[in-house]
Order: structure tokens, then sequence, then C-alpha cells
């Protein structure tokens, strides 16, 4: 008898039970669906990003701290270090710079900017409000004392730290990103352009031209606002790392398949005990089968279901939830190293059944191990969302390391890319196998007989 | 020509003596019944025959090579029909025979006329395309040992193979038995029904407790009690004493209720009644139908443990 005989005997066997179809097949294209319809906030795709609506909180208050700032002018540190003339020149600057205007007209009116961000000011509480009703993706909070130390910045050699601040909902993970990004290159085009000023001021004093500086602060101020209204941050719509961005149909999709594809190697863990208990697995030691070859048979018999299993999901979810899987020869490559992964696990759960001699093995698998594998592996939740030791867990999953090459090929990353994910799949196949043919190498006693004899006889 | 020949073998469980010491052969065309009690150690035999398991100590010889050393050697020449049906329910009879067929290296043309004869033989040969779960008891047996055909053994091993079966299909399977033999196979059959054994064996051992306790033809077994007869009495009542009171009668060698009825063994089977009708009326117990019969195997084995071959 050749292993071929025993696998698609095995498979024959798995495809007429209705029972282990509707869940192996049936229960991730539903669950997928449900998922990726409900979940949809937490991702994006190309159709679906559109304008990200935030809220601009102002915690200053403009007149007072332009007054401060036109105080410590003339009486603060910064009065002892310049002289009076160049200090009514700053004074004359701050009627000429406006960060309202740098901030509002020249940085988040700005065409590039506009295409992707709506805003509204608002009090702190009413944004809080719209936030957690999700009718904004973020709140941007601009703190106390934005405006004296923006001034501060600009026109002084000094320099204040200033921190705005984005609160994001964690259902809108994607666009909230996308608001701190925004908002990071603001801080860093200022940063840049007071860098610049400053340097320029330390090598007037060095030079002893401060005098030329502070006569042509109009063309330093004109400067500022140019370079902000020009200098707009570059936004490319691309999803991490500058990749093609993942809608929730293709995660789910990816993740659905990456978990249920552990049912196949708990389905697979029962056949061999299975066997023994319906006497076939004798018959066929009787024919003269060799145990080795019953046990590749069950091998293969998880791998190709394994492979049935990821192929209705990818068609399925291609075809009618759009899902874009990426490269499908890749996609091919994951598929195989995945299934061989799932089969050596479903063939030391079939062995280590088969030794105990009841099934509480695999029933603890299949509504555990499985639901905690599908956690740590990102199935649920994505994975970037979890904690840093969970996402290090998942890549000792057979679902965690699977979902990440697909996730990577989704995204538009080459093979070399998710080697190490395949690298692993293959390491881990070969293990638990090597494990399975250690612990099956032992022959047992065959309860056919102690069962009908054993139990009669006078004790020795 | 002897096929098969089983010497002092022996299996011994962690606590139990499944087989006790046990010799017999097996000649080239017979077919051999292994009777016995639930527990008296006929499938544990067979197991070994089949090479399933090894014996703790002893010797199978096929056609004079040991398959203890060496199971091969009958591997493929052996059909075994388990007392289980060891069939796949969600497959149709048809994928069954197919991949007991490819068990034994059938394939292609050759399996497919195999199917056909032995689908014949079994009375299948319509019924193939269904799943075996929606077969009837006795079309799994059939089916059960049609699986053990297709390779043309020469011995067949059939383990209690018409164990909860109607009438119709045991009879079906005991002349399909008869004619397996007729055309040449050796046959190992092991039963606890007396009179399957006695309708099928041209020779019968009788095992129990793990040990053969009597071993030939049926007229030869039944020879060990010679002149005893069995008779069975039939009450419309009888009380709990008439039992020790009939065994008190000098000429009654053993008595047992089985069903509702009372069996005596005895050596005087004309001039036993006025006894035992005087010692029925001492008790409360009023006799329906009294028959004598002729002594048969359940009779030789109560003669030899003491016991019913169903207890």
């Amino acid at each position: 008898m050749r292993v071929l005989d025993i696998a698609i005997k095995d498979l024959r066997l798995m495809l007429s039970d209705k029972k282990a179809l509707a869940i192996m097949i049936m229960m991730p294209i539903i669950l997928t669906s449900i998922l990726s319809f409900a979940l949809g906030g937490t991702f994006t795709s190309e159709d679906s990003i559109g304008k990200t609506k935030i809220a601009v909180v102002k915690k200053y208050n403009i007149a007072t701290e332009i007054e401060d700032f036109r105080y410590s002018l003339s009486n603060g540190i910064v009065s002892e270090n310049i002289s009076k003339s160049d200090l009514e020149k700053i004074s004359k600057g701050v009627e000429e710079l406006s960060i309202e205007k740098i901030f509002f007209k020249d940085f988040l009116d700005n065409k590039d900017i506009k295409e992707f961000l709506e805003y509204e000011i608002v009090r702190e509480d009413e944004a809080l409000k719209l936030l957690n009703s999700k009718k904004i993706s973020a709140i941007v909070i601009l703190p106390e004392n934005f405006i004296y130390d923006m001034y501060t910045n600009f026109l002084t050699p000094f320099r204040n730290k200033v921190e705005i601040k984005v609160i994001t909902h964690p259902d809108m993970n994607f666009k909230g990103r996308i608001v701190n990004g925004i908002m990071e290159s603001f801080t860093d085009m200022t940063s840049t352009l007071i860098v610049g000023k400053n340097v320029l001021i330390e090598t007037a004093l060095e030079e002893d031209v401060i005098d030329k500086v502070f006569n042509n602060m109009n063309d330093v101020i004109d400067d500022i606002t140019v370079n902000l209204s020009n200098n707009s941050p570059e936004i490319v719509y691309e999803s991490l790392n500058g990749r093609n961005p993942i809608s929730s149909f293709s995660y789910y999709s990816a993740a659905m398949t990456s978990m249920f594809i552990l049912f196949s190697a708990g389905y697979g863990g029962k056949s061999l005990l299975e066997e023994k208990d319906n006497i076939t697995y004798q018959r066929m030691i009787i024919a003269g089968v060799s145990r080795w070859k019953i046990l590749v048979g069950k091998f293969f018999t998880i791998l190709a279901f394994t492979l049935i299993q990821i192929f209705v999901m990818v068609t399925f979810s291609t075809f009618v939830l759009k899902a874009n899987w990426g490269n499908i020869y890749i996609v091919t490559i994951i598929s195989i190293l995945a299934a061989f992964a799932v089969a050596g696990l479903g063939t030391l759960i079939a062995v280590l059944t088969y030794k105990v001699g009841n099934y509480k093995m695999t029933n603890i698998f299949e509504s555990g191990i499985i639901q905690v594998m599908a956690f740590v592996g990102g199935s649920f939740i994505p994975i970037d969302v979890l904690p840093k030791f969970i996402r290090f867990l998942s890549n000792l999953t057979i679902n965690g390391l699977a979902l990440n090459s697909y996730f990577r090929i989704m995204m538009g990353y080459g093979i070399g890319e998710i080697l190490k994910y395949l690298a692993l799949l293959v390491l881990i196949g070969i293990g638990l196998m090597f494990i399975s043919i250690y612990l099956f190498r032992e022959k047992e006693r065959y309860y056919y007989v102690e069962r009908v004899d054993a139990e009669n006889y006078e004790t020795a | 020509m002897t096929l098969l020949e089983i010497r002092n073998l022996k299996k011994y469980f962690k606590n139990v003596k499944a087989v006790d010491d046990i010799s017999f052969r097996v000649n080239k065309g017979e077919i051999f019944g292994l009777l016995g009690p639930n527990g008296a150690g006929k499938s544990t035999t067979i197991s070994m025959i089949s090479t399933l398991i090894k014996p703790t100590s002893g010797e199978i010889l096929y056609k004079g090579e040991s398959i203890v050393k060496k199971p091969s050697i009958i591997q493929k020449k052996l059909g075994v029909v388990p007392q289980d049906i060891a069939l796949y329910p969600d497959l149709t009879g048809y994928n069954n025979l197919k991949f007991w067929g490819h068990s034994y290296g059938l394939r292609g043309k050759l399996l497919n006329k195999r199917i056909d004869e032995v689908s014949e033989i079994i009375g299948l040969k319509d019924k193939l395309k269904k799943k075996v779960n929606e077969y009837s008891g006795g079309m799994k047996r059939r089916l059960n040992i049609g699986a053990a055909l297709l390779h043309k053994p020469e011995l067949l091993i059939m383990d209690e193979p018409t164990v909860g079966i109607d009438p119709q299909s045991r009879n079906h399977i005991l002349d399909t038995v008869l004619k397996l033999n007729k055309q040449g196979m050796t046959i190992i059959y092991t039963s606890h029904y007396m009179e399957e054994v006695e309708y099928v064996c041209s020779r019968i051992s009788i095992m129990d407790n793990g040990k053969i306790i009597a071993m030939g033809t049926k007229d030869e077994l039944i020879d060990i009690i010679k002149g005893q007869k069995k008779i069975s009495l039939k009450f419309d009542e009888f009380s709990e004493d008439v039992v020790e009171k009939i065994k008190g009668i000098e000429s009654v060698k053993d008595a047992y209720i089985l069903d509702d009825e009372i069996i005596i063994s005895t050596e005087n089977g004309e001039t036993i009644f006025k006894d035992i009708i005087t010692e029925v009326s001492t008790t409360n117990s009023s006799i329906t139908s009294i028959d004598i019969q002729k002594p048969n195997l359940e009779t030789v084995f109560l003669h030899l443990t003491g016991k019913s071959l169903r207890d």
C-alpha cells in the first residue's frame, strides 16, 4: 500500500464529514466576513481613506501670551542680552509674525495637507465627545504658552520646548497614526527653521553683525512663513514603512485562514486513535502495512486538507470580499509551508492522542490552545497593537508566522522580507515531525485483544 | 498437509494469562473451529496468528516457517475478519473494498475484478455505492468479510463473524464460509455459538481460560461424553430448591437453569424420568414438557468445564 492511498482515503473521510467541513471551511468564511465588516474602522484601504477629520484645541490665550512675550522682551532674561534697539525690532516682529497664521493658515490649510486633513477648532470637552463618538479621528492639543514659546523660538536666540499633543481613537489606529505623523512633521519643520535662525544669530554675534540681522528681521520673518508654506510635510498615503494599505477584509481573510488551519491539526490529531478504535489500524497492520506509512499518510492528509482550506479561503476572500493577497506565487509558497507546519503539529497531536488513548488532548487543543494561539498570533486583534512580548510570541506560533508572512506580502514586500518566517515554519514542521516519530517508535499493545479477552481472564 | 502449526503458545498480559500453553495444527483445506466462551483466549490466539501481537513464548509456523520471527511470511497470504466491523462507515462499500484491496497491493483492473467477484460472494453487488453507515448490521458483517477476501488468501481467519446479526445474514455468512472452503480456502473459525461451529467446522478446538481443553472432530468430541444425555424440563413455574433436588438424584451428573428451562445431564435417559417427577412433585413446581436431547458440543463443554458456553 502506498502512503498516497492512505492519504486519499483519509481525505475522502474528512471531506465527507459535514461537521468538520462546517467548522474548518464555513466558519472561517463567516467569521472573516463578520469581523471585516465589524472592525473595518481599525483599518483602511485605498478606497476608504477619505479625509481625516480632527479637532484642534487651543489651550493658550493668545492676547495674554503676546503680552507676556512683550513683557519678557523688556524685563526678562531676553532684555539683558539684546540691545534696546534690537528689542524694538523684535517687538515689531511680533506684530508681523502671526503664530496662529503659521499653524492654521500656512500649515493646516496648506494645499497638500488639506487633501488629507479637515479640522475644526473646538473646546477640549467637545473634542473628546467627538472623538468618543468617532466623528473625528484625533484631537490635536496646542498647549498653554504655545504662542509665547513659539515667539521665543522664532524671534529670540532662546529655545523653549513646544509639545503638541495628539489623542487618537483606538478603533481608528491608522488615521490616528497619520495625524501624529503630520504633527511631527510640523514640529520637525519649525525646529529646522529655529535651529537655522539660532545658527544665524550665533554667527552674527561672533562676526559682530547682529545689528544687520535684527535690521533685517522682516526678511527673517518672511523666510519663516515662506518656508512653512512651501515646505509642507510630504504625505504619501502608504501603510507601514511605505507599503500598500491593508483593508479589514484582507487582514481578516489572512487572520482567519491562519487560525482555522490549526483546526486541521486538531481534526487530523484524532484520526490515528479513531483508526485504532475502529480496528482499521489493526487491520492495516495485519495486511502488512507499515505503521510508519500510516503515520506519514496522516501527515499528508493534514497537509492536503490544510491546503484545501487555504485555497477556499483565498478564492472566496479574493472574489467575494475583494481581499488583496498580493503576489499569488509567494502566497502559494507561504501556504505550502504553513500547511507543512500544521501537518507536523497535527501528526504530533495524533501520536500523543494515540498514546494516551483518549481524545482529551485534541479537545483541549481545539477548545483552548487554538484560541490562545489565535490571540497571540494576531488572528483576533492586529498584532501591531498588542504588547511587544506578545508580538515576540507570535513568531513562535504557526498561525502567527503564517499571518505575518501573508500580511507582508499583502503590503507589497518581497519574499526576501519573509524568509525568516518561512524558515521558522519549515523548522517547526520538521521539528514536530521528528518528535512525532520519536514518540511513535515504541510498539504498543492493541486493546482490541485486551478489551475482548483480558478483562475476563483469571489473573496470572 | 499442515498449513499452520501452533506450538506451546503463551500470551501473558501484565497480570493476565490470556493464552496459556496451547498447541494445535490446522491442515490445508479444512475449517478449523475455535470454540469457547467470551474471554476464553480465542481472539488473543488469532491476534498472534495475525502477527498483530507477539507471543510471550511459543512458536507459530506457517508452512513450516516461523511467523513470529518473520511476520511477512503470512501477512499477504492471510485474510482476517475481525470480530468488530473494521471498516470506514463514512465511505461507500466500493471505496472500502478499494482501500482494503490497496492494502494488499491490488490495483487497477485486477482490483476491480476482485471487487466484482467478492461483492458477488458476499451478496452486496448492487449495494456498493451506498455508504457503509447506511448498511444494516448484516450487510456490514458481509462487507467486513469481503474486505478480507480481496487478495484470495490461503488462510482465512474469521473471529466471531456473526455476532449481533439477524438469522438470515447469519445463514448467508455460514454458507459463504462453506462455499469458500469448497474452493480450497483454509479457514479458522472462532465462535461462542456452538451450532455454528458444529455446522461449518471439520475439526474443533474447545478453549477455556486460555487453555485448549479438548480437540477433535465433532464426533470425536461428543464421544468424550459417550452415553450421556441432556434432558430439558420446562415449567409453568418452579421453586428455587428444585435444581438442588434434581441434583440429588443419583444418576444426574449435573443440572442448571438456562433461561426458563432446567437442563439435566445424565447417563440414564430412560429410567430417570420417574425419579425426576417424584423429586419435582415434592416442590411447588409443575412441569409442562420434558425433552431428551442428543449430546452436542454444549454438553461437551458443560461436561469439561462445568459451565455453559454462554456463561
